[in-house]
Order: C-alpha cells, then structure tokens, then sequence
C-alpha cells in the first residue's frame, strides 16, 4: 500500500513538472516522446546546453527537456504521467460539471452567485489539465469536448487563437489526430461567426498544412482540412491557392491528397467561372487554368515515371475537359489560341499513351507501372466521355493487348470493362 | 502458404483486454468500446465467444451509457455515435439487445440528424458520411430505421460521391476506402445501391490491390490488413469481387499473422493490434477461408447474427 502511494506521490509530482513547464513557455512549438539516452544526444546536437528543464525540474537525470521551445518527454515517463493526468483531468472536469449545475440553479434562485469565483478556478483547472492529457493521449475526446464546453461559453478571440495554437502543437507530434484536426474547424467556425479575417485563417490554415503534410505524407485528414477550408474562398483566392500549391505538388507527385485539393479548388474556380465570367465573355481564364493544368500534368508524367497520382489527376482534368469545354467544331479561342476541339484532343492524349505505353525493359517496375496507368487511362476517357466517338483510331487502338500484356493480373478487369464498352457502341 | 493460427489469434484477444502495464495499451483506453467490439467479434467469427463471460462485458457495456441514451468509450467518457454502434453490436453478439431501452438509443442517434441529411457523431456536429453509415446501421439492428429521414440521409451519402466512383468524407471529400465502405454500406442497408457506378467503383476498389496481393486504401499507400475489410467489403456488396486476385489476398493476410505470439499486424513484420487482428479475420472470412463463421459485409456482423436480429423482427411483428 505504502509503494502505491509513493508511486501515486511521484506520478502527480511528474504531472505538475510538466503542467509547469507548459506554464513556463507558452512557445513551445514542438513535442516528442524520448527515450532519455537521447536526452544526452539532443544537448550535443545543440552544442554547450545543458539539460536545460534542469534549470525547471532540478533533476540531474531529467524526465523532461526543452530547448528552443522544443520539449522532449522522456519515454521512462509515459505511463505513470498519463495516468496521473486522466485522473487530475477526469477529477477536475466532474466537479466542474456539478460546479456548473449548483452554479446554473444559483443564478436561477436570483441570488448574488458566489460560486463563480470557484467556477473559475475549477473551470481554470479543467483547461490547464485537458492541455496536458492532449498533449499525451491526442484523441482523447471528452478533453477536447471539456474545452469545447468552457470556450462556447466564452467571447474572447485570444481564448479561440489559443485553441489554434494547441492543436497545433498536438498536430507536430500526432499530424493524424482527427480530434484536434476537428478540435480545429470548430474553433475557425466560431471565429469566421465572430467576424475573424478569413484571409487571415486560410493563410494560417494552408501553411500549417503544408508543414504537416512535409513530415506526414499523403495525410488525408491535412488535406480534407484544407479542402474543407475551400467553401470560405472566393475565386481569386482559389486561383491563388491553386498557383501556390504548384510548386509543392511537382515535389510530392505520389502525394493523390495534394491533387486532390486542387481538383477541389479546379472546381471552385469552374463552378464560380460558369456563370459570371462565361456570360462576360471572359471564356479564357477558366480554359487557360484547365489547359494549364493539362500541359503541367503531362510534362510531370512524363518526368516521374510510373506515378498514379498523376494519371488519376489526369482522368479528372479529361473527363472535365470533354465534358466542359470539348466541342466537335474546330473553334480557335481567338484570345489564348487554345484549341477547343475533340480531334485535336484525342491526338494529343493517344499520342501520350503511345509514349507511356512502350515498354523498353520490362525488369522495371515503374515502366510497367506507367504502361498500366496509360492503358488504364485511355480505357477511362473511353468509359466516361459518351460524347467521345469511338473513331477508327480508339478503335484500332489495341487496348486489350496492351493492358493484359502488362498488367495481366487484372484480366478480370478489364474484360468487364471492354465488353461493356463494345456492348455499348 | 501458412495457415490461420486461430488458437494463438484466440489467445492474442484475450491476452489484449488484461494488459494495463504499459502506455500504449492504456493510452487506447478512451475508444475500450470500440476494441470490445473488435475483439469480440473476431472471436465469435472464430468460433469462441464463449470464452469470455457474456454478463461480464454487458453490464460494461451498459455502465457506459448516458442519459442522452448515448455510449462513451470508456466509463466515464463523454458519448459519441462511434461507440454507440459499438455497444449496440456488441449487444448483438450476446444476443442480449433485449437489455437496451430502444426508445433512448434512438433518440440520440435521431438527434443527431442535421437539416441535410447528414449525421454528427456527437453535440459537438463534426459531420462525416462514417456518421451516416453508423446512424443507419445501429437503428437497423433495433428496427427503428424508419425514426429518421432516410431519403435525407440517403442524399447526403450520394452528395459525398466523387467522379471516380468512390464516396469522401463529406461533399468534395477525397476518395478512400474507409469511407467508400460506409457509404455503400449506408446505401446497401437502406435498399439504395442504384446510386451507385458499380463499374467505376468497382474499378478504382480493383486498384487498390498491389503487387504483393494486399490493398491499400488510397492511390499510391501502401498495403494495409485493414483494407481487407474496407475494400472486399464493398466489392462484394457491389457484386465485383470477382475482379481482385482472393488466393494473393489471403496469402498477403496471412503473412501479417505473428505465429509466435497470435495477432494480426497491417503489413508483414509490423506489431500486431486487435484492430488488424479483427480486420484480417474478418477479410478473411468474407474470403470464404476454411472453418471461419461467414460474416454480413454491411452489418460487420457474423451472418448468424444478423439472421437471428432479421428473424426477431418477424416475430415482432
Ligand atoms: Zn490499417
């Protein structure tokens, strides 16, 4: 029993360190879980430093370390700190609750409410707990909602950049936290309501994803949170997100969530465009976006060799294109010169497959790859463009050949789909 | 090829609920309700539920319910849609939803239908088409589909459909097998699957099989166990099964077993966990594998059990 204690002492000893040390630097930008011979290997990266939470904890062989806003956690620790923080956290929000109902039948007894002061601490203690069970357990839900409950109660814009702020430092640590990822669009509702800069949010939102998404690749629940942030833009600053993320997609060209986001801005852009600017007879904008987007996503296809990504990208842009702004007359767009019509189309994009689909050694993987995604490719266009003729050049196209030759381990596949096609014609 | 190692995969289970001794078993303790679920039904597919003391885990299961008629995780905890549905399937295994106050589960998961159609998956109103899936899924096992707007929540489901076939998390969402499953779940139970492009789901479903055998859950990702369930789910339930390779599935789920130590890990070599464990299995019984109960792809129910919940609603009637 007596050890029981002594372990409890030192567990609740370990907790108010770290609620100390979250206290101490309201920076802190970063967190990691340690084991503590890393400690020593973290202060010589560093160069002279000493352990600096020594100067915080004065303890030689440290549970905690922070340098440069950056707070390790020693791994020793983990257990005996998270369960010392879910029973302060449980403790804390159950008064709070029951503080909250005395507090609620004070108010409507009409009497001078002498409970609030002790709601504030109470109420203080459930935010300082919550903070540091997060920070251990990400997706720990009922912290979340304890937070949730005290912030709506709340009109104070600094208390909602606050919750921004910590869910972003539980983002660095745990990027998948679909808790504080949520966590995050409830608190940028509130603060658009309230009349925050959406400007500013998107700028905030799109850089913090584009962090994440460097350390976590293909994260869909970063991106799905910047392509929910979609519907707050307006055109320009679709268009201008969707110039911005250019760059980093042609460095990431397996990464489907970033082209993902900007089919999603694509279509924010055309569905803006349809109405406003082809009636003004400002045609080319959205044309040049699509085209530009065509001729980027072949020059990227043809340069990194074999990546789906890019050939679902392009099923999309295709499908749009043919379904948009295709037409069987050879019309010239008189401003941008961009030719509009399906013949020209159609050559340009056999002419890709015809390039992608050559085998040369079969030993690499990422040829046939590439090969496969072509064949698959045109069979898509095939199937989705019903104003797509199937002319004598798709017909003698031999694409049955071609996609079991080399990817025959889908033969079930695509013998379904080209007898639907034949079918159909 | 080796073979299921469904003694040590047993033991594995059992083993998972005892241990408290470390962090990252107690760290998992706020979604208990779900991994009860997991574990438990991969022991019914498995044969042995009667390992474990049935009145044990529903009094469990009942202390965490709430007076909004919602389940939490974890005693204590505050309830969410996604437990909810956990405890009620849970419920189902032991044959014991007779302890439930229908009336109160309904309610909470009625009132978390919004103006659209859609489901939140708490007050907090995240909205996510899992939460469709979930809603539409528990009232079906206590007969009470017809409590909420289903053409509503039909439409919502069909809103998160992308012009590839697959369904996203909410309108606009990116494709992703989890999801897709919901959705073509949410539409399987409530008779509406014309909404659905079989050929084009079923081709970009099709393509999530990598060379190795397994799936993955989205375009370039790697090859998951749990992929299994999400992907050869709804394949069957789009009736295109037929276009993967089954024999390199099973192969790839099996390699994924620790035949030392029981369990199922996402890719070969990893560490296991019960969720891999319980998706594998369940992959592999919808794989036909030998001496494994067949499990419902839209109820992720052994089939026995959905029978005997379809057959009380006969008689109640
Ligand atoms: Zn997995």
């Amino acid at each position: 029993m007596a050890e029981n204690t002594d372990v409890q002492a030192k567990a609740t000893d370990l907790l108010s360190q770290f609620e100390q040390i979250l206290q101490s630097d309201p920076l802190i930008d970063e967190i990691g879980f340690v084991h503590p011979s890393q400690f020593v290997k973290l202060n010589e990266e560093l160069g002279s430093s000493k352990s600096a939470s020594s100067e915080i904890t004065g303890n030689e062989n440290s549970e905690f370390w922070l340098q440069h806003h950056k707070l390790g956690i020693s791994t020793q620790i983990l257990h005996p700190l998270y369960i010392a923080a879910r029973n302060t956290f449980m403790a804390a929000t159950r008064k709070y609750r029951s503080s909250c109902n005395q507090d609620d039948q004070t108010m409507a007894g009409n009497s001078l409410c002498g409970l609030s002061n002790s709601l504030n601490i109470v109420e203080s203690d459930v935010m300082k707990h919550s903070r540091a069970l997060l920070l251990l357990s990400c997706d720990f839900g009922t912290a979340w909602n304890s937070r949730k409950f005290i912030l709506s109660k709340k009109q104070n814009l600094s208390l909602y950049l606050d919750e921004l702020l910590l869910s972003k430092l539980v983002l660095s640590f745990f990027p998948k936290s679909e808790q504080a990822w949520s966590h995050r669009r409830w608190v940028i509702k509130l603060l658009v309501e309230k009349g925050y800069s959406v400007e500013e949010i998107l700028k905030k939102e799109s850089e913090l994803v584009e962090r994440i998404a460097e350390m976590s690749k293909m994260n869909y629940r970063a991106w799905n949170h910047r392509r929910w942030l979609v519907s707050y833009m307006s055109r320009e600053q679709a268009l201008y997100e969707l110039n911005e993320t250019r760059k980093w997609a042609a460095l990431h060209v397996a990464d489907n969530c970033c082209f993902h986001y900007r089919r999603r801005l694509m279509l924010k852009i055309l569905a803006e465009s349809s109405c406003a600017e082809i009636n003004s007879g400002l045609t080319l904008g959205i044309y040049q976006v699509w085209k530009e987007e065509l001729d980027w996503d072949e020059m990227l296809i043809k340069r990194y060799i074999g990546r789906e990504a890019l050939w679902i990208h392009r099923r999309f842009l295709s499908v749009c294109w043919m379904r948009h702004f295709a037409t069987d007359n050879k019309i010239f767009n008189q401003e941008g010169g961009i030719k509009l019509d399906i013949p020209f189309f159609i050559e340009n994009e056999l002419n890709l497959v015809n390039s992608c689909s050559f085998l040369s050694n079969e030993d690499f993987e990422d040829f046939q790859t590439q090969a496969t995604c072509s064949g698959a490719y045109l069979l898509w266009l095939i199937k989705n463009c019903p104003n797509l003729k199937v002319d004598d050049k798709l017909r003698t196209y031999n694409l049955n050949t071609l996609l079991k030759k080399v990817c025959p381990e889908r033969y079930p596949l695509w013998d379904s789909l080209i007898d639907s096609i034949e079918s159909s014609d | 090829m080796g073979e299921l190692a469904t003694e040590k995969h047993v033991q594995y289970i059992l083993s998972v609920e005892k241990k408290k001794d470390d962090f990252q078993s107690v760290v998992m303790e706020h979604l208990r309700m779900n991994g009860a679920y997991w574990g438990l039904t991969a022991l019914d597919i498995l044969g042995k539920l009667d390992t474990v003391d049935a009145d044990e885990v529903v009094s469990w299961v009942m202390s965490c319910q709430h007076e909004s008629g919602g389940f939490s995780g974890n005693v204590g905890h505050d309830p969410h849609i996604l437990y909810t549905l956990s405890a009620v399937q849970v419920l189902a295994l032991f044959d014991k939803l007779d302890v439930l106050d229908v009336d109160k589960v309904t309610n909470y998961v009625v009132g978390l239908q919004n103006e659209d159609g859609s489901f939140s998956g708490d007050i907090w109103g995240e909205v996510d088409s899992r939460f469709s899936y979930i809603a539409i899924l528990c009232l079906s096992l206590l007969h009470q589909l017809d409590k909420i707007n289903v053409e509503k929540a039909v439409n919502f489901v069909v809103s998160c459909k992308n012009m590839d076939g697959g369904f996203g998390c909410t309108p606009g969402g990116e494709s992703h097998s989890g999801q897709i499953f919901c959705c073509v779940g949410a539409l399987a139970l409530t008779g509406s699957l014309h909404h659905v492009d079989k050929d084009l789901l079923g081709w970009w479903l099709c393509e999530r099989q990598v060379k190795s055998g397994g799936l993955n859950g989205r375009p370039e990702k790697l090859p998951d166990v749990c992929y299994s369930w999400w992907v050869l789910s709804s394949l069957i339930m789009i009736d295109r099964v037929h276009w993967i390779s089954k024999e390199k599935l099973i192969k790839f789920i099996l390699d994924c077993q620790d035949t030392e130590n029981g369990g199922i890990s996402d890719r070969p070599d990893d560490a296991v966990d019960v969720y891999h464990t319980y998706f594998g299995i369940a992959g592999l019984s919808l794989l036909e594998y030998p001496s494994l109960k067949p499990i419902d792809p839209a109820y992720a129910l052994p089939v026995d059990v959905v029978n005997r919940i379809r057959l009380g609603k006969r008689h109640a009637i």
